[in-house]
């Protein structure tokens, strides 16, 4: 079933995210994918994820579709301009792309090209309004197409720590629900007790909600992700189950696993962020019972 | 300089509108040497707002003040006798003094007046021309004292493209072939040799891309 079906007929979906490589040795990425075929909807492919230059996600989706994978592919404002970004949209959907995240994109100066120039043409919610009216067969300067695309689109939650700024990222992520994103992915969720306290007012944009789960890799990115990063609500009970076990790595593994157990039933579905440890996530899916 | 033109007058009338009382405040440096937002400007869009409210049955009371500098903090402060007197700021200076006037005085809603277009220099009586986009990392000493970041439509570090013709650029006859500009310059000078000289990728942290920019001068702070 696809991911448009499931998510209009509430199924619990299952996403995991998979980075392109940076260069154009792609048996890594294909031999992830094809380990978690079948056990997972869709495999998200991110774009220049945390400004590293990499092989574009429009290539990424287009190897998953050919694995028989369905594909989900970000899109976002940095680096294209109007013109660019519809002749990829476009482009994606004839290559059997039939997903689209918009996203936010890294600050240039957190990049792997700091020196490069910034387009930032349009932004999200253009975005989103963009794709609406190409899939109504009109480009952004009013001209018809020849033949209309077709996706279900989403967007993201911005990261929130407390009620307050819950309040302003929900505004924000209604404007781009209003602007056609058809579910929402939440930032990573670290802390399920907090986030179920707060996911009601998420749920009530009314579009399935796809909860984060980031590995969380070591003692050492635990904290550092506490500090710099409060908003994640990383606590001392989590670093101290990684520090304590005999097996850290394993222990952080079954950590995401049931964090994804656990939001089973609580919200849409899950999309598991391994960052580089793609290859141990058929371990999480275990933990996950997915 | 700082170059602007004047915003349609429909929109000046539409963001006045809701207030009974406004200050209209132009600015003696740039915008007054390009007309379009020194003491003489600001009479004369004070003449016209009254008209067309008039016309509306309204009144408008303004006050006209020109400052001499209006992205100068020392000069906005003058404003303090002044801004209770309105309801609303209608600055006709460049974005930068709008800015200065809404940081100053908080509770004061300031409108722009004029649309702030680029830093440029006059060609002749009444014709300003782009000259500069303040890249931070000024190239001039390498192109012959004209600039391409500014002056080529496709901003190329290595031209022409081929779209000059006749020493005109393809997407207007009234635009210079920015690259031919340079080739001549280079010429006359007899430093032609430097054209061959390839210029790498711009590091564009210096401009704007590298988010907004702030000159501390640690010996004047």
């Amino acid at each position: 079933m696809s991911l448009k079906k499931r998510l209009s007929s509430k199924e619990f979906v299952v996403l995991a995210e998979m980075h392109t490589p940076k260069g154009v040795n792609i048996s890594e990425l294909v031999n992830n994918a094809r380990r978690i075929k079948g056990r997972i909807d869709a495999v998200v492919i991110p774009d220049m994820d945390n400004g590293v230059m990499r092989m574009s996600a429009l290539a990424g989706g287009v190897l998953m579709h050919q694995q028989g994978i369905e594909a989900v592919i970000n899109v976002y404002c940095r680096d294209r301009n109007r013109m660019a970004i519809q002749g990829d949209i476009l482009a994606a959907h004839v290559l059997g792309i039939q997903n689209l995240i918009v996203v936010k994109g890294e600050e240039i100066a957190n990049c792997d090209h700091k020196d490069a120039k910034v387009v930032d043409d349009l932004n999200e919610i253009q975005i989103l309004e963009v794709v609406n009216g190409l899939q109504n067969g009109t480009d952004m300067a009013g001209f018809d197409l020849t033949g209309a695309p077709e996706f279900t689109l989403g967007c993201t939650l911005g990261k929130f720590a407390d009620q307050a700024s819950l309040e302003k990222e929900i505004q924000a992520a209604k404007q781009k629900v209003d602007a056609g994103a058809r579910f929402i992915i939440t930032p990573p969720i670290f802390d399920i007790d907090y986030f179920l306290s707060a996911a009601d007012k998420i749920k009530a944009l009314n579009v399935p909600v796809i909860a984060s789960v980031f590995l969380i890799k070591s003692v050492g990115i635990a904290r550092y992700m506490a500090v710099t990063e409060p908003e994640s609500r990383i606590g001392e009970d989590l670093i101290k189950r990684i520090r304590k076990s005999r097996d850290r790595e394993n222990e952080c593994l079954k950590i995401a696993g049931e964090s994804m157990k656990a939001l089973k039933g609580q919200v849409d579905g899950v999309l598991a962020v391994t960052l580089g440890w793609e290859h141990r996530l058929p371990t999480i899916l275990d933990y996950a019972q997915l | 300089m700082i170059t602007a033109e004047r915003k349609p007058m429909e929109e000046i009338i539409a963001s006045v509108r809701p207030y009974n009382r406004i200050l209209l405040v132009g600015c003696n440096e740039c915008v007054t040497v390009c007309a379009a937002g020194g003491r003489k400007e600001v009479g004369i869009l004070s003449s016209a707002l009254q008209m067309a409210f008039m016309q509306e049955g309204k009144t408008l009371d303004i006050k006209e003040l020109t400052l001499e500098r209006q992205c100068d903090p020392e000069y906005v402060e003058e404003l303090v006798t002044v801004i209770d007197q309105a309801d609303a700021v209608l600055s006709m200076a460049c974005g930068c003094g709008v800015q200065e006037v809404a940081r100053r005085y908080k509770d004061k809603p300031v409108y722009p007046a004029l649309n702030t277009k680029f830093m440029g220099a006059s060609e002749r009586q009444g014709v300003w021309a782009e000259r500069c986009q303040g890249c931070g990392d000024c190239i001039l000493g390498l192109t012959g004292g004209i600039c391409p970041v500014a002056r080529c439509s496709k901003r190329l570090l290595n031209g022409p493209c081929g779209g000059s013709t006749a020493g005109k650029c393809e997407i207007s006859q009234d635009v210079d072939c920015v690259w031919q500009l340079i080739w001549d310059r280079m010429k006359a000078l007899g430093i032609e040799n430097r054209y061959e000289e390839v210029m790498m990728a711009k590091d564009w942290r210096s401009s704007r891309d590298g988010g907004p920019r702030k000159i501390i001068r640690e010996d004047l702070v």
